[in-house]
């Protein structure tokens, strides 16, 4: 507490002022992200929706997604007025609580799809995974922060991060779910990049990912199967090629300019998942390539306009912290695509502010929230950064 | 610009981490940028490369076919009586799901559509209540007006989940007439048996399509693809068949087995000899195309009706019940089986007496006997190379006969005889020219070809002796279709080809293009003409001189040969060879100029009836009287003799108001007298009225200013009478007799059978049918 006192102390005196005004870009983009999310996510759950209710409601996953985006706007609107400092003092803690929550998991957590990944509070069923990621995020931007410049030897630069992703992984893989450790492996490796530890180390570390995830699937046991239904889907069309085949039709038939909106029938009960993590074929097939583009031209644009706010934020810990958060929807949505449009094996991973799913949704409204407060505390000097 | 660049480059270097700012920029254009290239690459080939590809896919997948049933053709007689033909009705089938989305009232709907279709509600309950299935059919071809009344009922209460659907089902309207030959289709709606089978085809048509794009689950999309397929209509079938003709052989048949009580059903044919069309092709025991499941034989009937009983006394899983449960299937399959069994094409018979025919037109043409060759019979000989003594159906034998008299008797000892002097190379030969070692490639399907001897059992009699070669000549000891002997008799008369015989002439479709005709086709000439011609003229010595007198019909000139076989594959429980015959006739019409051949043959006429089992006794008046019904309707010419006048029937005209004079012109034009009762000149009353049917010959009661006295006779019995009895004592009560059958006069020819039972009373001057039968004549 020390050290973190005398670091923001030195900050506090620095001509760096808090400008004020959160990145109004920024916003309006993740604004417009939402409702076009929610727009697509009303099309594509209609089916899904009428046929679960007895052809009595068509909103059923809009209404939960549209209360779940409100308290995410809340959610951002006040995490938007913290000073990012704040999550600094907070890294410690929320890094420790998450990996209770995960442990929890396996004790008290419900199975949903044969896996125990969730869990209950107060009547709010969420995934602590979610929570887990942000975590580590906040924590490697800490490090990143504390080690300071000495990030490129093996001992701050690789230990100390290591260590402390272990620390989520392992649960993680207790729950076995891929999907998270993927992600956050990722995100995280792509923070100690930007901290500078050293590439070689990145590399060696990239790997033991690799090793470790081909073992870990091949422990798993399902490993040739998905394989199969990877490059074969054909081969079971009815089985394990099933979900991809789906998928693959509603993306081809979409064409250049698509069905129209509203007018997808893949998303008939033929495509499973089409309303969370298949979100995109269904948009795909209505909107075609131009609209398919477009969207993902929209998330090219909150990403890099992420990483512009990582680049003039106040400080170093500011600036990880605002590249992790960006990296984490830039990984989600690139994973997201590649296994819906087959490029990848699948795993249960969403796309960012379209596929259904609350807890997802509020949170990573909430991420934007810091990324909004990082954008109002933009450095004006040249001094700012120079701490020790 | 250089202080400026440094300037900057201090900048960089005062924030510290310039590398940091560079990663960012990195991972900002790797993760920005990059990292969507290859997704919109991907999405590019899907999207636009293979979009057809996947479209279609997605469209197989989305699509759901219904298929339109096309209309089934029609089959239609050779007059164009249509013999088979479709008619609309419907399936009711509910949707589960439906009913259970909709929250259907079900039990009431039940209670409904339980009371409309005659079916038990809580069975319709059942059926709804399987949720997990979509169509559940509950009625199927319920005709159009009970259709109606259920659309009437779903709108009315606007219920969701109650379907109909049209279908088609096949209707004969003339029931069993010829069912084998016209055959029926099964439930799928493809022909199965007969006509209906082999042509398929061409009645079937092409079924069409309705493809719309449907949801999983049933989903109803409300942005649908849709696609309609037409369906071809199927094609009409005309058959060479005559209805007119089919129904009287079947009533001929029929009344034969009733008054024979034949015991193992008839079959029949009636071919046109010059061209192999089929005019009447039947099989009795027959069924009703309509109800084809059921079995009509009441026997067969009875028999699996005691075997359900049988069964359904044991309790419902038990050995004992499953055993007689498979016994009942067996025995309901086997009786369907035989039902719907066309004899005349599938089944073989030994042809007996009938084959002779052959036998002498090979003789005949290979010049191995003249008609002048002598043959003597004295009822047994030992045959040189058989072991049996061989025995003529006549025991006291036939004595001196020539060729003629051979066949007019049908003495097997001459038969015999005509075989050895042909030699078994030359009858083979004939044999297989007349096809009967092979199909006769008749248009329908289930044809077999009989059994007949292999060829060294016939031609190498050094090794194998005479006896198959002898026994053949007259038609015993092997097995061939009907349909197979009558081509190769027509043959024989029509100057000497065998023809392909045929059922249907023409195939038309739906816009009336003939798709398909048929016309006569000559497979070989077997014998010459003038064989034929000498054949012809000897067949018709049979019926006026030989065994078949009963067929004689008067006005025409009828040729053929009787056969009565004993079949000798048939064995009792005990191992004995059972009795049971076959008699047959072959006839043919008229023998100036054959142009028709019927065949009949009863199988099995019981011996309780006392009545002499011959062919020439059974069959041979069945034949006549199917002629006589049919060469008329044919438009076959009469030529009647002097005598064939006095027995043709008048029908009188109206008498009343003519003069003396008149009247007896008229009646004398029509070869009848009359007895005058009165003094007045005109006529003033008539016996028999006008309008009867009286013999020719016969003796009017004119009465001329008297009232004719009306006075009612009993009907005296008349059989066993010879013709001068039946017709004594008929005059003498002032009843008119009508012959027909045998118009022989000899007193082996007796009354058969009286129009009017003995005993009835009926009014002087009623004509009475007399069938007589020669009850002497044999095979």
């Amino acid at each position: 507490m020390a050290i973190e006192r005398r670091l923001y102390a030195k900050e506090d005196r620095s001509p760096a002022k808090q400008t004020g005004g959160v990145d109004y870009t920024f916003l309006i983009l993740v604004l417009l992200l939402l409702a076009v999310g929610l727009t697509m996510l009303y099309s594509a759950s209609f089916a899904q929706s009428q046929y679960d209710t007895g052809y009595t409601s068509s909103t059923k996953y809009l209404y939960k997604q549209a209360v779940c985006a409100i308290l995410g706007l809340i959610c951002m609107w006040i995490f938007s007025k913290i000073p990012a400092k704040q999550w600094f003092r907070w890294a410690w803690p929320l890094y420790f609580a998450s990996i209770g929550l995960l442990l929890s998991v396996l004790v008290v957590g419900q199975s949903v799809n044969g896996a125990r990944r969730w869990i209950n509070i107060a009547g709010i069923q969420f995934q602590p995974s979610e929570i887990a990621k942000f975590a580590m995020i906040v924590l490697f931007a800490r490090l990143t922060r504390a080690f300071g410049s000495s990030a490129k030897d093996f001992r701050h630069g690789v230990l100390g991060f290591s260590l402390a992703l272990l620390g989520i992984l392992v649960p993680l893989a207790l729950e076995k779910h891929l999907s998270a450790i993927m992600l956050i492996g990722m995100v995280g490796v792509t923070m100690m990049f930007v901290a500078g530890t050293s590439p070689k180390w990145l590399g060696a570390g990239a790997l033991a990912a690799v090793l470790f995830v081909g073992i870990y699937v091949s422990f798993m046991g399902y490993a040739g199967d998905r394989v199969t239904a990877w490059l074969h889907p054909e081969s079971d069309p009815s089985d394990t090629g099933y979900q991809i085949l789906q998928s693959l039709y509603a993306i081809g038939s979409g064409g250049p300019f698509g069905l129209g909106f509203g007018k997808s029938r893949q998303k008939y009960l033929y495509l499973p998942f089409q309303y969370n993590d298949y979100i995109f074929a269904v948009i795909c097939e209505e909107l075609g390539l131009v609209g398919a583009l477009l969207i993902i031209a929209l998330f090219a644009a909150v990403i890099i306009r992420g990483y512009w706010i990582a680049l003039r934020a106040a400080d170093r810990f500011s600036t990880v912290l605002a590249a992790g958060l960006t990296t984490l929807i830039a990984v989600q949505t690139a994973l997201n695509l590649g296994v819906v449009t087959n490029l990848l094996p699948s795993t249960g991973i969403a796309l960012p502010f379209f596929s259904y799913g609350g807890t997802a949704l509020a949170v990573n409204l909430g991420e934007m929230g810091i990324l909004l407060s990082i954008s109002r505390q933009r450095h004006s000097t040249k001094e700012q950064e120079d701490l020790p | 610009m250089k202080k400026a660049s440094n300037r900057k480059k201090e900048h960089i270097r005062v924030r510290g981490d310039t590398g940091q700012h560079q990663r960012i920029m990195a991972v900002m254009a790797a993760l920005g940028l990059a990292a969507f290239i290859p997704t919109a690459i991907r999405l590019y080939s899907l999207m636009i490369s293979d979009h057809e590809y996947y479209a279609n896919l997605a469209l197989m997948n989305q699509t759901r076919t219904t298929s339109v049933t096309a209309n089934r053709g029609i089959i239609y007689d050779r007059n164009m009586n249509i013999l088979a033909c479709s008619r609309s009705v419907e399936n009711v089938y509910l949707n589960p799901h439906e009913l259970r989305q909709s929250k259907a009232d079900v039990p009431q709907i039940a209670d409904t559509l339980g009371q409309i279709l005659d079916l038990d509600p809580v069975w319709i309950q059942e059926q709804a209540a399987d949720t997990s299935m979509r169509y559940k059919q509950i009625a199927a071809r319920v005709d159009t007006d009970t259709g109606a009344r259920i659309r009437a009922y779903i709108n009315e209460n606007k219920i969701a989940g109650i379907h109909l659907e049209p279908s088609s089902q096949r209707y004969y309207p003339y029931q069993s007439l010829g069912a084998q030959v016209i055959g029926f289709t099964n439930a799928s709606n493809t022909g199965s048996e007969g006509v209906e089978a082999a042509y398929d085809s061409y009645l079937s048509g092409k079924t069409g399509s309705v493809i719309t794009t449907k949801g999983n689950n049933e989903m109803d999309m409300p942005y649908s693809y849709e696609n309609y397929v037409s369906s071809v209509p199927g094609c009409d079938v005309i058959l060479t068949l005559d209805t007119t003709v089919q129904a009287c052989l079947e009533k001929q048949m029929q009344a034969a087995i009733e008054r024979y009580d034949v015991q193992n059903g008839a079959f029949g044919l009636v071919m046109n000899a010059k061209t192999g069309e089929i005019l009447a092709m039947a099989t009795l025991g027959s069924y009703d195309p309509n109800a084809y499941l059921e079995i009509c034989d009441p026997e067969a009937l009875a028999q699996t009706e005691q075997l359900k009983q049988s069964y359904l006394q044991y309790i419902e899983g038990t050995d004992q019940y499953r055993q007689g449960l498979k016994a009942y299937q067996e025995a309901v399959t086997a009786a369907r089986l035989k039902q719907w069994r066309n004899r005349v094409l599938s089944d073989g018979y030994e042809p007996g007496s009938t084959f002779k025919v052959l036998t002498m037109a090979a003789a005949l043409d290979s010049g191995a006997i003249t008609l002048d060759t002598p043959f003597h019979c004295s009822g047994a000989e030992q045959i040189p190379g058989r072991a049996q003594l061989l025995h003529c159906w006549r025991s006291t034998g036939h004595g001196a006969q020539k060729t003629p008299q051979a066949l007019q008797n049908s003495c097997n000892l001459a038969f015999a005889h005509i075989a050895l002097k042909m030699g078994g190379d030359t009858f083979y030969d004939y044999i297989q020219r007349f096809g009967i070692l092979e199909k006769t490639g008749v248009d329908l399907a289930g044809e077999s070809k009989g059994i007949f001897f292999d060829k060294a059992l016939v031609t190498d009699t050094d090794k194998w002796g005479t006896a198959s070669l002898t026994s053949g000549s007259f038609g015993q000891t092997f097995k061939i279709t009907p349909l197979q002997l009558v081509r190769a008799i027509s043959a024989v008369v029509n100057g000497g080809n065998l023809m392909e015989p045929y059922l249907v002439s023409e195939v038309v479709d739906a816009q009336g293009k003939t798709v398909l005709k048929q016309e006569p086709t000559v497979v070989r000439q077997v014998i010459s003409e003038a064989t034929s011609k000498t054949m012809c003229t000897l067949l018709e010595g049979v019926v006026t001189e030989g065994t078949a007198k009963n067929a004689s019909v008067a006005g025409f000139s009828i040729g053929g040969k009787t056969g009565t076989s004993e079949k000798i594959d048939v064995f009792d429980e005990n191992g004995q060879r059972v009795l049971d015959k076959i008699v047959s006739f072959v006839g043919i019409a008229p023998m100036d100029d054959p142009e028709y051949i019927i065949l009949v043959a009863l199988d099995t006429p019981s011996r309780e009836t006392g009545i002499y089992i011959s062919g020439g006794v059974m069959a041979a008046p069945t034949v006549g009287a199917v002629m006589a019904d049919v060469l008329p309707y044919l438009g076959v010419e009469q030529h009647f003799s002097e005598e064939e006048l006095q027995g043709k029937s008048v029908v009188l005209s109206d008498m009343t108001g003519k003069t003396r004079e008149e009247a007896k012109k008229e009646l004398e034009s029509q070869s009848l007298s009359y007895q005058a009762v009165g003094e007045g000149n005109t006529v003033t009353g008539q016996i028999p009225a006008a309008g009867q049917t009286v013999p020719g010959g016969s003796k009017v009661i004119l009465y001329f200013g008297e009232e004719p006295e009306e006075r009612l006779v009993a009907m005296p019995d008349l059989l066993g009478m010879t013709r001068q009895q039946a017709s004594d004592t008929a005059g003498q009560l002032g009843i008119y007799i009508l012959v027909k059958g045998n118009t022989s006069l000899e007193p082996s020819v007796t009354v058969a059978a009286q129009s009017v039972a003995p005993g009835t009373m009926i009014p002087v001057g009623t004509t009475v049918t007399l069938e007589f039968i020669d009850t002497k004549a044999a095979a």
